[in-house]
């Protein structure tokens, strides 16, 4: 049953391009996860209240997706319901055509989504005559490859720069490089086109939010947020598990996913959506497929699941194997690969991946990296137990490894016969050399002898007389157990500090995250970005009606022109924000009526004007603003725009801005 | 003076009967009381961890039965037989309200040697003696499922003459896992070798586990290699002088 599946595994080994990239960013991935979540002193405890959270959801789930439904609905966002792949497939295909009637040959704009791997969107659209175009760097690079993720967050996770600099040679005709940030840029040119002519965006969602409706979708580069706002229609996919009560609870597992995937505190760009803006099209088709019948068996806990990646990161296999080694017993490479992968996909699936839970040994690193406590070794013994939902009918011939199980088994639930047992292989010692060299054939003789067993087990060499050996010069000092450490003392330094504090948090965070901050006064505010306009010979705008302090009417008064719609040929957006939150660095930017979310988006350079007093500590308070369930959309924008998709290397400036400046104004 | 039962476990019983010894040997100087009930077989996990949870019960009913009529706290020496007892044993029998509650009564007095030693006891100087440099791996089971690694630590901490020297990657699997170094032997092998390389670069001649099914594994590897360093368990670190 396993033959295909470990012949992939050797050839896996054997890849030498495969090692390189698995080898050469193991350390970082596992680095940038510990450290973003030490930065965080009550990591431990978040971690339990995500797992009550979602315990709960899950629990629920009725009540909490119906919840949730209504209130979508109620927005003004289309829902659909669809029970398996076939029924998701059908449902986008029916949302196009009535989008677009007689048209057979849409451009999509596709977003990172692991729900369209699951249920084969783009095979099924573009046999129905669509081009469906992935626009997240790894996932185009993967798409040109004709492959499957190999990773749930960075898909192109087993491959080296070189290997992407001659596919894009061969494929969009640049001249050979591998320097990241040259590839990164023809990808974005390529890109740009189809986003600005995309007749449907189709994306992920990453969390729902039942009490606010809200679709939560968070990405570095930019392109999700263009597959979102910029076409006419927009789609979004997503599991009926990924639920969350309120926007606390959203505060709470933002914390927790970006710092788990990718180590930052919280992506470039968390999107809030709540409703169509202008005259889009919005629709959420959400999928069972599997997850109801997943609920009702032993394997429920894995729909607590939030695809952060961290399980994959620190598992061992993984790095042996990366994604594409996670085949089925018939050899399709599973949607989801990793420690989740092993029990979602046989969970949802079926068991031609139970296989999977094997390649395992079952030391737990996954578990202790998942920021919601998912037991997943536990879950991992259950399918090798065939506790999934849909277990096959007929049973597999024991394999011989399973039958010497077994006489084994029934050897240890007999005691006498262990005993006798064990007294043959004590004798049978005697003849045998230290150490046996066992044939490769037996799996374990591959890479290591084995241990002759000792001429006498313990059990005949121990005597009741032994309890009266005490040695006399041995220090009896019982000392008491030393409590554990309690580790380094939360210290909310904003939370007690004035404004100041805040503005030096948001500053240094923002920096820190490759965006700069000019601090100026009101007066001053017109002549410094008129300055730094003139400086970069920029004289159309992208921007917001009603600018903080009447700006725009500065700017027209200066010759400079401004415009609400966005362009390929303006290189600046000029915005005003909402809050900014220092613990992140972050900009809250509603959209709405005069307020084009684009043009922090679509130009290359993104100015932001922030009154010094508009700054909260947390995301926390930020996401209890009434504006931002108010707004049709919200995005909270972390730094300029960035990737790590190539060799994990992290290259600013991808589908969004290269640059963001905050001017922060005082009085 | 407390009484406590020894569950050696199957390996150590078979391949390193010096481990249950030393654990006597240093219990006993504690003036702890060992018994060692003579019914005593494996804990069940080969069979468990294969998925064969039907052919495993009637092992775990057996463990559970003998160390029902022994009084006192239960001590292994490997965290994954531990465990195997601790969470293996209530998932097994989760619909048979009867044997979960006399699992459950056995998993609450069932105790890691270190974590014996360290949490119960308040012991970490044993007056023991070891020349030389060691080195420690963590092995997964104890470590990421009990929670145990300040306990071992702690202990070899105060052998005297020892230099404990950090082993890359220490808390990194071996490839062992039981039956997964039989059904998947490339991937075992892989990261054997890792552990072996760490081994090396650390320049310890001995590497200390808390584990047999690592020594097994390990120390296969090492002679199959042609290595000269060996491996023991915590225990007979503990007990030399
Ligand atoms: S199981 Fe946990 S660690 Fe793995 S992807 Fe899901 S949330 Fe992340």
């Amino acid at each position: 049953m396993t033959l295909l599946f470990n012949q992939k595994i050797r050839q896996q080994i054997a890849d030498p391009q495969l090692q390189a990239a698995l080898d050469a960013n193991a350390d970082r991935r596992i680095a940038a996860r510990q450290n973003a979540a030490n930065a965080l002193p009550d990591w431990a405890e978040r971690r339990q209240r995500a797992h009550a959270v979602r315990m709960h959801v899950i629990d629920h789930l009725d009540e909490v997706l119906s919840l949730f439904i209504a209130k979508v609905e109620q927005n003004g966002i289309q829902v659909h319901r669809a029970k398996d792949a076939a029924e998701a497939i059908r449902l986008a295909l029916e949302i196009s055509h009535q989008a677009y009637p007689g048209r057979s040959n849409l451009l999509i704009a596709k977003g990172k989504s692991m729900v369209s791997e699951e249920i084969g969107f783009n095979p099924a659209l573009q046999s129905a005559g669509h081009r469906v175009v992935e626009t997240d760097l790894g996932e185009f690079i993967i798409q040109l490859r004709n492959e499957k993720p190999a990773h749930i967050i960075t898909p192109a996770v087993h491959l080296r720069r070189k290997q992407v600099g001659e596919l894009f040679h061969e494929k969009l005709g640049i001249p050979f490089t591998d320097d990241i940030p040259t590839l990164t840029a023809a990808a974005r040119s390529t890109l740009r086109e189809v986003f600005l002519n995309a007749d449907i965006g189709v994306s992920g969602v990453n969390f729902g939010v039942a009490q606010s409706g809200t679709l939560c979708v968070v990405t570095n580069e930019g392109n999700g947020r263009m597959c979102t706002s910029i076409p006419r229609v927009h789609i979004a996919l997503m599991g009926m598990e990924r639920l969350l009560p309120s926007l606390d609870d959203l505060a709470l597992f933002l914390s927790l996913l970006p710092r788990s995937a990718t180590g930052q505190n919280l992506s470039v760009y968390t999107q809030l959506i709540h409703q169509p803006e202008n005259s889009q099209e919005k629709h959420l088709i959400i999928l069972d497929n599997g997850r109801s019948s997943v609920r009702n068996s032993s394997l429920q806990e894995i729909l607590y699941c939030i695809r952060c990646g961290s399980c994959l990161n620190v598992c061992p296999i993984f790095r042996e194997i990366g994604g594409h080694g996670y085949i089925g017993a018939n050899g399709a490479v599973a949607p989801y690969p990793g420690p989740i992968g092993s029990v979602i996909s046989p969970g949802l699936l079926g068991s031609n991946f139970s296989q999977l839970a094997q390649a395992c040994t079952l030391c737990g690193a996954c578990k202790e990296a998942c920021p919601v406590d998912i037991d997943l070794p536990k879950l991992l013994l259950r399918v090798r137990a065939g506790k999934i939902p849909d277990p096959p009918a007929e049973k597999h011939q024991p394999s011989k490894l399973e039958y010497g199980l077994k006489i084994y088994s029934s050897i240890s639930s007999k005691p006498r016969m262990f005993k006798l047992a064990s007294r043959f292989v004590g004798l049978a010692s005697n003849i045998l050399p230290g150490y046996l060299h066992l044939p490769t054939l037996t799996g374990w003789g591959l890479s290591k002898d084995l241990a002759r067993p000792a001429a006498r087990s313990f059990r005949v060499d121990y005597r009741e007389e032994d309890s009266k050996s005490k040695d006399e010069d041995f220090p009896q000092q019982i000392s008491r157990p030393k409590k554990r450490d309690a580790g380094p003392v939360a210290q909310n330094r904003e939370e007690n500090a004035g404004k100041n504090a805040l503005i030096e948090r948001f500053d240094l965070e923002l920096i820190t995250l490759g965006g700069s901050v000019h601090r100026i006064r009101s007066q001053e505010l017109q002549s410094a970005i008129l300055r730094f306009l003139n400086d970069r010979e920029i004289q159309h705008v992208q921007s917001w009606n009603d600018l903080p302090l009447k700006f725009g009417d500065a700017l027209r008064q200066n010759d400079i022109e401004v415009s609400s719609v966005h362009s390929a040929s303006i290189r600046a957006g000029i915005t005003g924000a909402l809050v900014g939150i220092a613990e992140t660095g972050s900009l809250v930017i509603p959209g709405g009526e005069g307020r084009p979310l684009s043009a922090s988006l679509v130009p290359e350079i993104h100015l932001a004007i922030v009154d010094s007093t508009c700054l909260v500590s947390s995301l926390e308070e930020a996401l209890r603003l009434p504006e931002i369930v108010k707004a049709p959309a919200t995005v909270i924008v972390t730094g300029p725009s960035r990737t790590a998709d190539i060799e994990m290397t992290l290259t600013i400036g991808v589908h969004g801005p290269k640059e963001l400046h905050v001017f922060l104004v005082d009085g | 003076m407390p009484t406590v039962q020894l569950f050696v476990t199957c390996l150590v019983d078979t391949f390193y009967p010096e481990t249950g010894h030393a654990i006597v040997r240093i219990l006993r100087r504690l003036g702890v009381n060992v018994e060692f009930p003579q019914a005593q077989t494996c804990c069940g996990q080969p069979s468990f961890n294969a998925g064969l949870w039907k052919e495993t019960r009637p092992v775990a009913e057996n463990t559970i039965q003998v160390f029902e009529s022994a009084p006192g706290p239960v001590i292994v020496p490997s965290g994954s037989c531990a465990i195997m007892i601790k969470h293996g044993y209530p998932e097994l029998f989760s619909d048979d309200p009867e044997w979960l509650d006399r699992a459950q009564e056995l998993s609450a007095r069932t105790y890691e040697f270190t974590e014996y030693l360290v949490d119960v006891l308040g012991v970490t100087d044993l007056g023991a003696r070891w020349p030389g440099k060691i080195t420690y791996h963590a092995s997964c089971h104890p470590t990421r499922h009990l929670g145990l690694n300040r306990q071992p630590l702690a202990l070899l901490a105060n052998v005297q003459d020892a230099e404990l020297v950090t082993l890359p990657e220490y808390e990194e699997c071996c490839g062992f896992g039981g039956v997964f170094s039989i059904k998947h032997p490339e991937l075992s092998a892989e990261m054997l070798k890792r552990k072996i390389t760490n081994i090396e670069i650390s320049q310890a001649p001995t590497l200390v586990v808390t584990e047999a099914g690592c020594r097994l594994h390990i120390a296969g590897g090492l002679i199959r290699q042609k290595k000269p360093q060996r491996v023991v368990h915590i225990a007979e670190v503990l007990d030399h002088r």
